[in-house]
């Protein structure tokens, strides 16, 4: 079994730096039971000629057809999906280590997260949002009066969060389909699936290889980040607000700036969805919402707000949610987690058990060998979770009165998933837009954007490409 | 019902004041802690309920270990008193150093107790020349305390703690240098140490991590520093979390050193939280001299037990290997005396040596800005 992984994927570069270029010295840091990350780190020269060929690689990346893109990139992605590739077993044995997941768990994102890499996917991505996508490689007439061409950044960098594994590949692709070349700083928990499709999608297009640059470091650790930084036409960043306000402040006010700041997400039913025939399924698909990405990611509900009238109310609706997040830890078991994470959820998990203790009406629901936690709070009042299938179920009278109860929670909300308020959803998903929300979905959907979402309310290409019009 | 706590808490004072210092022997502790249990699950019917759901009654422990604990932000979701909640003489606050949250709350019934805590371990740990030299027969060391006064700040248990120390371990001699708004008289303190320095007078200067950083930053400014006559120490608490400069130990103790002309083994720190009446300190009696900063420990008083739980598990930690510092301080009678922090520290001989917070790793999740959050909606 391994206990190392080299968190770095390097274009073989003409310019004298090898694969894993000499000059570089390696640091190490631990991520779980004795699993040691490797990483180089960067001087100020080596850091510059990668840019300069990283750069170079993107001027002939322009010449390829964005269909041969979308191809290349799919054949990868199906390898990913195939469960008698050795790559896709390579990534679940190398995520549950580094990121901190099951087994079960890498195997459910690594599906989730790859399918919507492959060919078709892509190309629905890619015609949602440029109509035509031969923009990206000349002039189109798409309306009256001009020809339009797309163009994307010679060099894009991105700084992945490293929460939700996988994510950073859909944004480096992103940038490979409108042609740029890529700098990848994955977060720790996200530096495996990365690497090893920088690896494969240089194996299939040999072409593309030298247009990807996948490299760790501690964030603001190395000269790298500051001169990808500047170099770079367009910075794409996911992280907590003070990493995006950190390197928003460092970019150039000419690069384009795209972030992913701190984001949660909430969960609502309605009383039409708690009837005895009704109520389990919607718990159950609530459990799955709540425990994907053991709740890690931007997506994941940290609260479900469970509206009171209903044959089911929310306590039983609470006990519901909390036996469907047991089963769901025998099916896909929760992962390791480190001493801050799970010293959060103790305390959490403690607090709440005082409260109810205390003669309030709270209650709590939890796993004894396991972390997930369902909490039955008395008011009205939103907590965020401390993470790790720690949802809270916070009864309210009337669904309509959530949004105008969220706050300043609203600048960092994102998905509302509702189930059972069929007839009110228009109503509800207009006050949660104002509220502040990008995205209302089911439970179901909820862990699963499609490609084609806009991802913090943004579409994601448009973000990163500029048109060039041509008058006629 | 407060009469039983009475005569508890005068019971354990006499204890905490008649004891040496060496650990309590096993079955004195185990007798001690199964009493304070049976009197808290009577007398706290939240703290009982809370242990009953855990299947846990005084009749089923049979060993310390077993005395359910609450986490220290359970501190701040209830108030936690083990007896007649109108008899609470005092309620600290935890300082809320990370926004805006809700601040834990101790909720104090007797005063006495804690003093009877705090003063013979300090006693011990600063005041290394023994009851004698504290009693007032020998020279005395007098605090100067980068703190506001106790009557400022009623609700910070530092404070209460330093006039505590002031009046009975320093007869009167010192005083407290910070404002209720938290500006430290830096020109008062500066001619205080000079006066020491001058008279050959050791002292003891007291406060938190971070008003050091700021009174190392204005004699920096000023070019001052100072020469404390020999047997001088300085006492940091606190740590850095959530302020924004944040210094590693060594440059903050080397730095410390230079600017007061005192030795490193006589820099200590004080390990203490809101949430306990009992301290750990890290020298000079637990730090023996010349020891390096990284080889220190804590030590607990003798009625203060610390175990470190696996964080996964809860289960005890292997020895040696760090997990989180659950404190069982029968100082705590009129709270809860088991506390799970969300400290890591790893179990040695005697003691503990705190890791700190937070590891080095990233933490995986959208988790950061939830005292930000916590802050929005409240505001």
């Amino acid at each position: 079994m391994r206990t190392t992984f080299d968190a770095c994927r390097l274009p073989k570069l003409s310019v004298g730096l090898a694969t894993r270029p000499p000059t570089l010295v390696w640091e190490t840091t631990g991520v779980t039971d004795g699993f040691v990350i490797r990483y180089p780190v960067w001087p100020g020269d080596s850091a510059e000629q990668l840019l300069v060929a990283l750069r170079e690689a993107g001027v002939r990346l322009a010449e390829v057809p964005v269909r041969d893109l979308v191809d290349c990139i799919g054949r990868v992605a199906n390898r990913f999906l195939d469960s008698s590739d050795p790559l896709r077993q390579e990534a679940i044995d190398l995520l549950v280590p580094t990121a901190g997941i099951s087994k079960e768990m890498a195997s459910e994102i690594l599906t989730g997260m790859a399918r919507d890499w492959t060919a078709d996917r892509l190309t629905e991505l890619l015609q949602r949002e440029l109509q035509d996508p031969g923009v990206l490689d000349g002039f189109r007439r798409v309306d009256e009066g001009r020809r339009v061409r797309a163009e994307g950044p010679l060099l894009t960098f991105h700084v992945g969060a490293g929460t939700v594994p996988g994510v950073s590949v859909t944004s480096m692709i992103r940038a490979l389909l409108v042609k740029s070349a890529v700098l990848l700083k994955p977060g720790l928990g996200d530096v495996v699936l990365p690497v090893l499709f920088a690896g494969a999608l240089a194996e299939e297009a040999p072409e593309l290889s030298g247009a990807m640059a996948v490299t760790y470091w501690p964030g603001g650790s190395s000269p790298l980040e500051g001169l990808a930084l500047q170099r770079a036409e367009a910075v794409v960043v996911y992280g907590s607000d003070e990493v995006v306000e950190s390197l928003r402040a460092r970019t150039p006010v000419t690069t384009r700036f795209i972030s992913y700041h701190h984001r949660l997400s909430l969960g609502l039913v309605g009383r039409e969805a708690l009837t005895a025939a009704r109520a389990p399924d919607v718990a159950r698909m609530a459990a799955h919402a709540v425990s994907m990405f053991d709740q890690r990611g931007c997506v994941s509900p940290h609260a479900i707000y469970v509206e009171e009238g209903g044959a089911v109310d929310p306590g039983e609706w609470a006990a519901l949610l909390a036996s469907a997040m047991a089963d769901l830890e025998v099916e896909i078991p929760g992962g390791q987690l480190t001493a801050s994470e799970a010293s959060a959820v103790h305390q959490m998990r403690g607090s709440a058990e005082l409260r109810e203790a205390s003669g309030s009406g709270v209650r709590v629901f939890r796993g004894d060998e396991s972390f997930w936690t369902v909490i039955l709070e008395d008011e009205m009042n939103f907590t965020p979770s401390c993470l790790n299938r720690v949802v809270s179920v916070v009864p309210t009278p009337d669904l309509g009165g959530v949004a105008g109860s969220l706050g300043k929670v609203g600048r960092h909300l994102q998905t509302v998933a509702i189930e059972g308020a069929e007839d009110r959803l228009s109503m509800l998903a207009e006050a949660l837009g104002r509220a502040g929300a990008t995205r209302v979905t089911s439970f179901e959907k909820a862990p699963w954007p499609p490609p084609w979402w806009r991802h913090d309310g943004a579409s994601v290409l448009a973000g990163l490409i500029r048109w060039i019009d041509l008058e006629e | 019902m407060s009469d039983v706590f009475a005569s508890l808490a005068h019971a354990l004072g006499t204890a905490f004041k008649e004891s040496p210092g060496e650990p309590w022997p096993d079955d004195v502790f185990e007798s001690w802690a199964q009493r304070v249990f049976t009197y808290q699950f009577g007398a706290n019917p939240v703290y009982a309920a809370y242990a009953r759901k855990r299947g846990v009654t005084p009749s089923t422990v049979t060993h310390w270990s077993e005395i359910p604990w609450v986490p220290a932000s359970a501190f701040k979701a209830v108030p936690l008193v083990s007896g007649d909640p109108s008899r609470v003489q005092r309620v600290f606050r935890t300082s809320g150093t990370t926004g805006a949250g809700r601040r834990g709350e101790h909720h104090v019934l007797d005063l006495g107790l804690y003093k009877d805590s705090l003063i013979p371990n300090m006693r011990r740990h600063l005041y290394a020349g023994g009851p004698d030299r504290a009693d007032g027969d020998g020279p005395i060391l007098p605090i100067l305390a980068l703190a506001p006064e106790p009557a400022d700040v009623p609700e910070s248990s530092l404070s209460f703690m330093l006039g505590a120390a002031l009046d009975v371990l320093s007869g009167g001699e010192g005083g407290f240098f910070v404002t209720r708004d938290g500006v430290i008289d830096t020109v008062g303190l500066s001619e205080t140490l000079g006066e020491a320095a001058a008279r050959g007078t050791p002292v003891l200067l007291a406060g938190t991590a971070f008003a050091f950083v700021h009174w190392l930053d204005w004699l920096k400014e000023h070019s001052a520093g100072f020469e404390l006559p020999q047997g001088s120490l300085i006492m940091e608490t606190g740590g850095f979390k959530g302020r924004s400069r944040v210094l590693e130990r060594p440059e903050f103790y080397a730095s410390l050193s230079e600017a007061h002309g005192v030795p490193f083994e006589a820099i200590v720190n004080e390990y203490g939280m809101t949430e306990l009446l009992s301290q750990f300190y890290d020298g000079p009696v637990a730090a023996t001299s010349g020891m390096v900063l990284e080889a220190r420990r804590h030590v607990p008083p003798p009625w203060v037990r610390t175990r470190v739980l696996d964080p996964n598990t809860l289960s005890a930690a292997r020895m040696g290997e760090p997990g989180l510092l659950c404190h069982y301080d029968l100082a705590n009678a009129g709270s809860v005396m088991a506390v799970l922090t969300e400290d890591q520290g790893i179990a040695v001989d005697d003691g503990f040596r705190v890791l700190g917070r937070v590891e080095g790793a990233e933490p995986r999740g959208c988790s950061l800005a939830m005292d930000d959050l916590l802050s929005g909606v409240r505001s």
